[in-house]
């Protein structure tokens, strides 16, 4: 069990370090941009569509108009993330 | 490295809670303090190291339980190239390559004059580690009494898609970026998460133009 966790976190150290550390100057593309893009939409509606998306929805937009208001990325995710907790407690 | 640590609260504040939940569901499993916390020591992965905890309880052999739980993170292949421009890699810059830190720093990198940003990326990455790793401790040592409140654990973990929505605003306009989100959410739905990632990191990576630029 321990030499399948040692195997994972060096496993995974490569996936991060190999590339980047690479010497060929190989040009990423817009992979940036897609992977942040992908990690939103992920990250934000959970399988299978169903009423939570519109909270989700819903705190979303509160941490956009948050940022809009404020400026400020962390107090924005602090709204939303609020806003979010709010409307669970509320039966949304 | 100051500033680096001040921006990582959001990503702290996300983390702490799902990593409560992964000491929990660890001590759950059986498995030892020891062996939850030098999970997240070691691997500092989140979703593999669920992965990994997971299959172990359910009675796959480890090493292929390792390998799934590989799988789970090919997508931080392409972290890497998509930030050097802005910044080389070492050993500890690419350990604390996770997801939350890669898209924080793909947007704080490039306005950071050149001398300042490994310092930034550094405090940036510690955060983060340092509030996966207490959470974890807290949750393996039954902890996740901190999160009975309600709605308190679901509102702190939703830190992290409010995060990534803001960060992804300014790429929404980018079409290889809207492409790759879409393929994958769609896969996302059929429940293959992982390769949808992949598949949007493999779709920018082949998408021709200037990278990683917010």
């Amino acid at each position: 069990m321990t030499l399948a966790l040692l195997l994972l976190a060096l496993g995974t150290f490569l996936l991060r370090f190999l590339p980047w550390r690479g010497e060929r100057r190989v040009p990423a593309g817009q992979a940036g941009p897609a992977l942040v893009v992908a990690l939103f939409l992920v990250s934000a509606f959970s399988p299978p569509p169903s009423p939570e998306w519109l909270r989700a929805g819903l705190a979303l937009l509160g941490t956009y108009l948050g940022l809009r208001l404020t400026g400020n990325l962390g107090v924005a995710v602090f709204l939303g993330a609020g806003l979010y907790g709010l409307l669970g407690a509320l039966g949304f | 490295m100051k500033e680096g640590l001040q921006a990582a609260w959001p990503i702290a504040l996300g983390y702490f809670p799902v990593a409560v939940a992964f000491g929990a569901l660890g001590a759950q499993a059986g498995l030892g303090y020891l062996w939850i916390q030098l999970t997240s020591l070691l691997v500092f992965a989140g979703a593999s190291q669920f992965a990994l905890v997971g299959l172990l309880a359910q009675g796959v052999p480890p090493l292929l339980a390792a390998t799934l739980g590989l799988l789970l993170n090919l997508r931080h292949a392409f972290y890497g190239p998509a930030l050097r421009p802005y910044l080389k890699g070492g050993p500890l810059e690419a350990f604390l390559l996770t997801d939350e830190v890669f898209a924080l720093a793909l947007r704080a990198l490039p306005g950071l004059p050149p001398g300042e940003r490994r310092g930034y990326f550094l405090g940036l990455g510690l955060g983060a580690y340092l509030s996966w790793n207490l959470g974890t401790f807290l949750g393996a040592l039954g902890g996740q009494g901190l999160l009975a409140w309600p709605g308190v654990g679901e509102a702190l973990a939703f830190a992290l898609p409010a995060l990534f929505l803001l960060l992804a605003l300014p790429h929404l306009k980018n079409p290889a970026a809207l492409l790759a989100g879409g393929a994958a959410l769609a896969l996302h739905l059929l429940g293959q998460t992982a390769w949808g990632l992949f598949l949007a990191g493999v779709i920018g990576f082949l998408w021709p133009g200037k990278g990683g630029r917010p």
